[in-house]
């Protein structure tokens, strides 16, 4: 039995050429007594083949090749938990002091840090093999031998390459001279000899060369794999002693991941309270802040129970540093949302983290923590996006660099990616690679259809290779990212559990780790997520308290009030949070929210999970009364009643297998985790008997039993949980409330968040106009570099929207700002004038007038653009050459041309929607509005014109693609079956103004237009938008 | 005023790169900046532009629209060749062709005293579409009086035009869209907003305000467009080749006298050369024999030279030992001129005056000379440089290089001299080893006797991308103290010698 001490997976990024459980799985298959995984400055993939290890029983050793300022490398093995502490602070300073992607660490921090690291020197890398460095090797080799003692070997490396024999003869001379033991090793790139080839890319891409430009970059040959002990031993036939020193060393390696133990930061208390009495004591206080009337007794139950669980799992510090986050988001006035499964907790609702009352909605606590699984809760935190980095860098400032670190994302090769990498180091023409990538979807990599659909030979030996090593490639991870907002966060220093580097980010560090491998731990994460919506409200409640000097916040926004239903029900909810996508408005008049608790089960219901799963339609129609309610058995009536008998969300699954299939509440977590590691191909299937099996034995018919698993399977693509669409639902719902009684201010919050939500601005002024809303164009004396309000006594609300000059496209916020603060009281006197005060350049008043924003001094808009060029600041100190000009003459804009440079310059339009002007052309061709159209009875077959706003193929719609079309008036929705939009494809595509012939469907208020011809406009003027296409 | 006209090949670059794929014909097609999906669309055919895919899109953005679109990138080399080789296509139709440095596939032609050659200048027209037709091209011309008029207005008819009236031209120019003219596209853009969009409103803007607003570019444009400031045709009349042909009345088959009309015919080429103050740098003859048979000498001096001795000379050498049998009944001499170097003519003018004792010892220009020989004997391959490779297997580590120059060599010092392996030029193979070998594995002569020692293997595997190479390499010691450097070919399963250890 022999161990590899070598081998590096493919988290040596764009070197290792396995997975790391491929490499334990061989090495297992092989018989090997150990293997080390040794990745290069890193300990990225250790946790995955920590897991595949304990599943089979192997010995890992846990390890990396470090990489010295001299470019040289030695290998490093963790003997103990010590020796593990000391490599990953080792990284970590060699890390952070490098560039992303790269880390140096000098000799003498090696030897400071050698305790319980075993030291392996050689290799193809190491400084004692190069041929000239007998003088560098004198002068560390004291020093080497006194941290390491006898842990510390020559690495023989035999790969029978060219020239080998000649360094292995140096490197025995100079372990002769040192007096150290020498150790065979091989250094492993792949679990087998057939991953040599998609090694060699990998090479190729790291160097960014193509295969037959490589030369002597990639290796010379295939004998980097990992080598049966039959095989090694032949290896080195003529060394048993470096084979023997292989095993000594594996077995002082004792050092398992098992062995970490984390502790949350305590955090610093008053006066010699301990965290479990502090945490009691903030619930106890913010419950009484929740139920000012009186904390209700199945509440304080609950909060009892809850307390125990959190205090007997020790989770106390977790809770109070979560709340230490929101304290300080409130502190600071950030809008802030604690969502996910922490809103089954009733001590987050009293912390203040979350703002849904889990009692009152009957949420499941298990889902968020149980005693069983003890496992560390997941609180996701919604931060107004535009502030969550002063809340990162406020955790960064509170627990220190060392002990905060952000987790990373692995950006891996998916279809595309893979194709396009594979294709460009075959050095097949990036173009031609770049037609066979777009026909891949993005996780379904190239079949050998795929090559004939883009014109590619698929008898060509270099396209079959193509797809062999794409797909070979696909998962693979090729370098390190940021998670969008998760923490590590620890009482003792992060960097002793795992290496922190640099993220490109700037002021960001980040964990080698990503989330499935802090969960697989049991480590704890803090989620801090950027959310575009609390922006929007926060920005509204600060303008009605500026403007109407009412304070609002988001508990004290009215509940339940009836407008906001009505608009609700209406589908009115263009730029509402979770509920303005098309689909969602479709839905809105058939489900008819009413309350609360409707909302929740809206934006739950259009997803593709209940979609697929085939619940949407019985659910409206038993909330319609056409169907019955029933259950399929009466155990189940009280984990289904509240969704009418129907499964609607992830909780629900896991109560209907713990109810109805005896799961404990451990495997219903495991099955929630395997519903969402759906990509992952047959960790569903694995439940599938089990389930319906246990259901039967229960009385369910075996028909009820599939059907339910159909459901569960089904949510396995985005099902979403309960808790999630509660805490969104109260978003959705405060969102709502601002557009129905504050559609101006919504607007300026709305306009002034962007980018974001599911419609452009032009689509959200538009729609606010038709709701009475004032809009006014962008003006050089009025704009400011936001949008905002102006006084307008007889409008609804009271108040205009002023569009600001962030709107004018291209223009720098400099500028922007110099044509605020130099804005004379009187206004600007001419559009010189506005060039000087404003030091403009040419290009920023070229776009000022394209935009129309200097009408007031210019009303002409190509006299103005005319003007403009020659005017900017630059030309000041020059000769003034106009007063002798000849003035040009140029034809004034149509009113139609008027909207067409607002949209190209700004986006969108004040002055009137493009149809308008075309309204009189199309009617005399009787095409009707978006209006007209909704009157109109169902069944009738149509012409109808409008710009295309959006564009959607959703993947449960089996190729069905809709549509939405925008007129003056209003919206028309489009369904286009895959035939017709096949044999329309071109103008689908490409069309801006699109007419279409088809029949109207309507039913309970949702109108909908199915498609049968599809054609352009006839006319002389065709309007210029774009469209939001295929989300 | 003199008649010129105008040649317009649209999308030239387009068209050249559907020539080069002719299968993309019913394909959507654009050509690209640079072959990336960034890449911008430079051009695109018809079939892509029905799917809206225009100039100034990404290769990307156009994908995403049509997922059978093709693209190709034509280097401005292409072009230059393409350019080249219309001129020469169009001198047999005009005595002045001038291609456009701006705009490619932009031509004006000489049409002046054309009409008594062709019965019309229509009728001349149609021919040179019809030339460039052949050529694989389509074109439109026009025939006008100014180079911008023409210009205007190849770039928009369809097929072809001929003024008969300057004012015709004029006011037809006035009437041609902007869009036709390849403007800038930032000044094309710009003249759209303000409402400019025929070429006549151009012209209509005041010339002062238009310099300050858009710069001199625009300004000059503006005057050119007006009929200002254009230069005459600078066209290219044919470059005379320095080609002499000799057709003998009778096969010669003697080497001596071939020779001696190679000679007299020479000396005439060497006096035009002279002409153009140029030196020859090659000779090329082809020799038409009486079998129908041919046969292409090519013969390089060691610098460029007027000195026919040394240029007979290195024939001579190549003709040493040739025979002619059925005899020469053509004879082609063909020489290439360069400009020539100050040190060239120096030495050529004064024939070197230092004395035999000032001179260097490795005298390299003799030895230039010498190889110059070589060449002219052997082939241009019998003299090249090792250069040293990067790559895994023997043979591509290195690599025969041709040098037209030698240098003083720069040896690097060594404490021990290492042992040296002497590559075979090519692997030679070895018998299948026998499952019974009584007397040792014997690799070559019997002298050398059997293998004693062997060391290895080291393996060498690669080229899976396009032809599979698996080997493994052993040194082997001989009876007698040689030493082999051998191989196993594991694809082809036998061995060969690849060199000798010395």
């Amino acid at each position: 039995m022999t161990a590899a001490l070598w081998v590096k997976s493919n988290y040596s990024f764009l070197e290792g050429a396995s997975h790391p459980d491929e490499l334990v799985s061989e090495a297992h298959r092989l018989g090997l007594s150990a293997m080390a995984l040794t990745d290069r400055d890193g300990v990225y993939g250790i946790v995955r083949a920590h897991m595949k290890a304990r599943e089979l029983g192997l010995h890992l050793i846990i390890g990396s090749e470090v990489t010295l300022f001299d470019d040289s490398t030695i290998i490093l093995l963790a003997e103990s938990r010590r020796g593990y502490a000391n490599l990953c602070q080792l990284i970590t300073q060699g890390r952070l002091r490098s560039p992303k992607g790269s880390s140096q660490v000098r000799w003498s921090e090696i030897c400071a840090r050698a305790e319980g690291l075993s030291a392996l020197w050689g290799g193809g890398r190491g400084l004692i093999g190069r041929e000239e460095s007998s003088v560098a090797c004198d002068r560390i080799i004291d020093d080497l031998r006194d941290a390491f003692a006898d842990r510390l070997s020559i690495a023989i490396a035999r790969h029978r390459e060219a020239g080998e024999a000649r360094r292995e003869r140096r490197l025995r001379d100079r372990a002769r001279e040192y007096g150290l033991p020498t150790v065979a090793v091989t250094e492993v790139l792949y679990h087998s000899p057939s991953r040599r080839d998609l090694q060699d890319v990998l090479t190729c891409v790291r160097h960014g060369v193509t295969l037959s430009t490589a030369k002597r970059r990639t290796c010379s040959n295939a004998e980097h794999a990992l080598l049966a002990p039959f095989g090694f031993e032949r290896l080195f036939v003529d060394d048993p002693g470096s084979i023997a020193r292989t095993k000594e060393i594996a077995e002082r390696c004792q050092f398992n991941l098992e062995e970490i133990r984390y502790r949350y930061p305590a955090e610093t208390l008053p006066g010699g309270v301990t965290t479990e009495q502090w945490l009691h004591h903030l619930t106890w206080k913010g419950a009484e802040g929740r139920y000012p009337d009186g904390i209700p007794d199945d509440v304080r139950t609950q909060v009892d129970k809850e307390l125990s669980i959190i205090g007997d799992l020790e989770y106390d510090g977790y809770f109070l540093t979560m709340w230490e986050i929101v304290r300080y988001c409130r502190e600071s006035g950030i809008l802030c949302q604690g969502r996910g499964s922490a809103a089954n907790s009733a001590v987050c609702y009293c912390l203040g983290i979350t703002a849904i009352d889990p009692v009152r909605m009957g949420l499941l606590f298990e889902r968020f923590l149980s005693k069983e699984r003890a496992e560390p809760p997941d609180i996701d935190v919604d931060i107004e996006h535009n502030r969550r980095e002063e809340v990162i860098q406020h955790v960064y400032k509170k627990y220190g660099r060392s002990h905060a670190a952000m987790v990373a994302n692995f950006i891996r090769y998916r279809a595309r990616s893979a194709v396009r990498e594979v294709g460009k180091v075959l050095g097949i023409a990036e173009t031609t690679v770049d037609r066979l990538a777009k026909t891949l979807s993005h996780y379904h990599g190239p079949a050998a259809g795929s090559l004939d659909i883009a014109g590619l030979d698929p008898e060509s030996k270099l396209h079959q290779n193509l797809l062999r090593l794409s797909a070979e490639i696909q998962d693979f991870p090729r370098h390190l990212s940021i998670h969008p907002g998760g923490f590590l966060l620890g009482h003792d220093p992060v960097n002793e559990l795992v290496p922190i580097e640099n993220a490109t980010m700037e002021d960001r560090t980040v964990i080698q780790w990503d989330k499935e491998d802090v969960e697989n731990l049991g480590l704890f994460k803090v989620d801090l997520l950027g959310l575009g919506a609390l922006n929007v409200v926060h920005l509204s409640l600060d303008l009605i308290e500026e403007h109407q000097g009412q304070r609002f916040c988001m508990a004290t926004i009215p509940h339940q009030d009836e407008p906001t239903y009505d608009m609700i029900r209406k589908g009115d909810t263009v730029g509402v949070f979770q509920i303005e996508s098309r689909a969602q408005m479709a839905m809105l008049p058939r489900l008819a929210p009413r309350n609360y608790y409707d909302l929740v089960i809206e934006i739950s219901i259009v997803r593709p999970g209940p979609i697929s799963g085939g619940m949407v339609h019985p659910y409206l129609r038993r909330r319609s009364g056409v169907e019955e309610v029933t259950y399929p058995h009466p155990s189940l009536k009280p984990v289904l009643e509240k969704t009418l008998g129907i499964p609607l969300f992830q909780e629900q699954v896991m109560q209907l297998a713990i109810v109805a299939a005896d799961y404990t509440p451990g495997e219903a977590d495991q099955l929630r985790r395997d519903m969402a590691a759906w990509r992952q191909a047959g960790r569903i299937e694995g439940h599938r008997e089990r389930l319906i099996s246990r259901m039967m034995r229960k009385g369910i018919a075996r028909e009820f039993a599939e059907r339910v698993f159909e459901q569960i399977r089904g949510f396995g693509e985005y099902g979403f949980p309960e808790s999630h669409a509660a805490s969104f639902a109260l978003i959705g719902y405060a969102t709502a409330w601002l557009k129905c009684h504050h559609p101006a201010t919504f607007l300026c919050a709305l306009l002034n968040a962007q980018p974001m939500g599911f419609y452009s601005p032009a689509t959200l002024v538009d729609d606010a106009k038709r709701h009475d809303v004032v809009v006014r164009p962008i003006d050089v004396q009025r704009s400011l570099w936001d949008c905002s309000l102006e006084r307008v006594p007889r409008s609804g609300e009271g108040f205009a929207v002023r569009m600001g000059l962030r709107y004018v496209k291209g223009l720098q916020e400099t500028f922007a700002q110099r044509v605020v603060e130099a804005r004379p009281d009187s206004g600007y006197e001419s559009i010189d004038d506005l060039a000087s005060r404003a030091r403009l350049a040419e290009s920023a008043l070229g776009r000022l007038s394209e935009a129309g924003a200097l009408q007031s001094l210019q009303p002409e808009r190509r006299q103005a653009l005319w003007e403009a060029h020659g005017t900017g600041s630059g030309d000041q100190a020059s000769l003034d050459l106009r007063v002798c000009e000849e003035r040009a003459q140029f034809g004034d804009l149509t009113e139609f041309e008027s909207i067409r440079w607002d949209y190209e310059s700004t986006g969108h339009s004040t002055r009137g929607h493009p149809l308008e002007a075309l309204r009189a052309t199309l009617a005399a061709q009787k095409i009707p509005s978006s209006v007209e159209i909704h009157q109109m009875p169902s069944g009738r077959r149509v012409r109808y014109a409008g710009l295309v706003i959006c564009r959607q193929r959703p993947g449960t719609a089996g190729g069905v693609v809709f549509m939405t079309l925008e007129d003056e008036t209003g919206f028309v929705n489009l369904i286009i079956w895959e035939r017709v939009f096949a044999t329309f494809e071109i103008v689908a595509k490409t069309a801006s103004f699109l007419g279409v012939t088809g029949k109207l469907q309507s039913e309970s208020g949702v109108v909908h237009l199915v498609v049968e011809e599809m054609w352009e406009p006839d006319l002389s003027k065709k309007p210029e938008t774009r469209s939001r296409d295929f989300h | 005023m003199d008649r010129m006209a105008c040649v317009d090949l649209p999308a030239f670059p387009l068209q050249l790169l559907i020539r080069e794929h002719p299968d993309w014909k019913s394909h959507p097609a654009v050509v690209v900046d640079h072959d990336k999906p960034q890449g911008v669309v430079l051009w695109s055919n018809d079939r892509a532009r029905q799917f809206r895919i225009l100039p100034g899109m990404r290769y990307a953005t156009g994908l995403s629209i049509a997922g059978e679109l093709r693209a190709g990138v034509i280097s401005q080399a292409v072009i230059d060749s393409h350019i080249e080789s219309i001129t020469r296509a169009l001198w047999s139709l005009t005595p002045g062709v001038e291609p456009s440095p701006e705009f490619p596939g932009v031509f004006w032609l000489d049409a002046e005293g054309l009409v008594p050659l062709y019965p019309s200048l229509e009728e001349w027209v149609t021919r040179v579409r019809r030339e460039l037709e052949t050529e694989g091209f389509y074109s439109n011309i026009a025939v006008g009086f100014t180079r911008f008029g023409t210009f205007a207005g190849a770039k928009s008819v369809r097929s072809q035009k001929v003024f008969a009236r300057t004012e015709d031209e004029v006011s037809f120019a006035r009437s041609v869209p902007i869009d036709r003219l390849d403007f800038a596209p930032k000044l094309r853009e710009t003249l759209y907003k303000l409402g400019i969009r025929k070429l006549g409103a151009f012209l209509d803007l005041p010339a002062a305000g238009l310099r300050r607003r858009f710069g001199e570019e625009a300004h000059q444009l503006h005057q050119l467009a007006g009929g200002e400031g254009w230069g005459g045709l600078e066209a290219r009349a044919p470059e005379v080749p320095l080609v002499y042909e000799v057709l003998l009345d009778q096969p010669e088959g003697d080497s001596d006298r071939l020779l001696a009309h190679v000679e007299l015919h020479l000396r005439s080429l060497a006096s035009l050369v002279v002409k153009r103050f140029e030196l020859i740098a090659s000779v090329t003859i082809d020799l038409l024999l009486d079998d129908g048979s041919k046969r292409r000498d090519e013969l390089r001096p060691a610098e460029a030279t007027l000195d026919l001795a040394q240029l007979l000379h290195l024939v001579r050498l190549r003709w040493e030992t040739v025979s002619f049998p059925t005899g020469v009944i053509e004879i082609q001499i063909e020489v290439q001129s360069v400009g020539g170097t100050t040190r060239q003519e120096t030495l050529f003018g004064t024939n070197s005056g230092a004395s035999f004792d000032d001179r260097p010892r490795r005298d390299l220009d003799a030895a230039d000379r010498a190889l110059a020989q070589v060449r002219a004997q052997f082939g241009d391959k019998s003299v090249g440089r090792v250069s040293v490779e990067e790559g895994h297997l023997p043979e591509a580590r290195y690599d025969w290089q041709p040098f037209r120059k030698l240098t003083d060599p720069q040896p690097r010092e060594v404490a021990i001299r290492p042992l040296v392996r002497r590559v075979h030029w090519s692997p030679i193979p070895l018998p299948p080893r026998s499952r019974h070998e009584p007397d040792g594995w014997m690799l070559s002569k019997l002298s050398d006797g059997p293998v004693e020692e062997v060391i290895g293997p080291h393996i060498v595997t690669g080229g899976w991308w396009v032809r599979e190479v698996s080997r493994a390499y052993y040194y082997v010691r001989t009876r007698n103290d040689r030493w082999f450097w051998i191989y196993h070919d594991l694809v082809r399963r036998r061995w060969f010698v690849q060199g000798e250890v010395e």
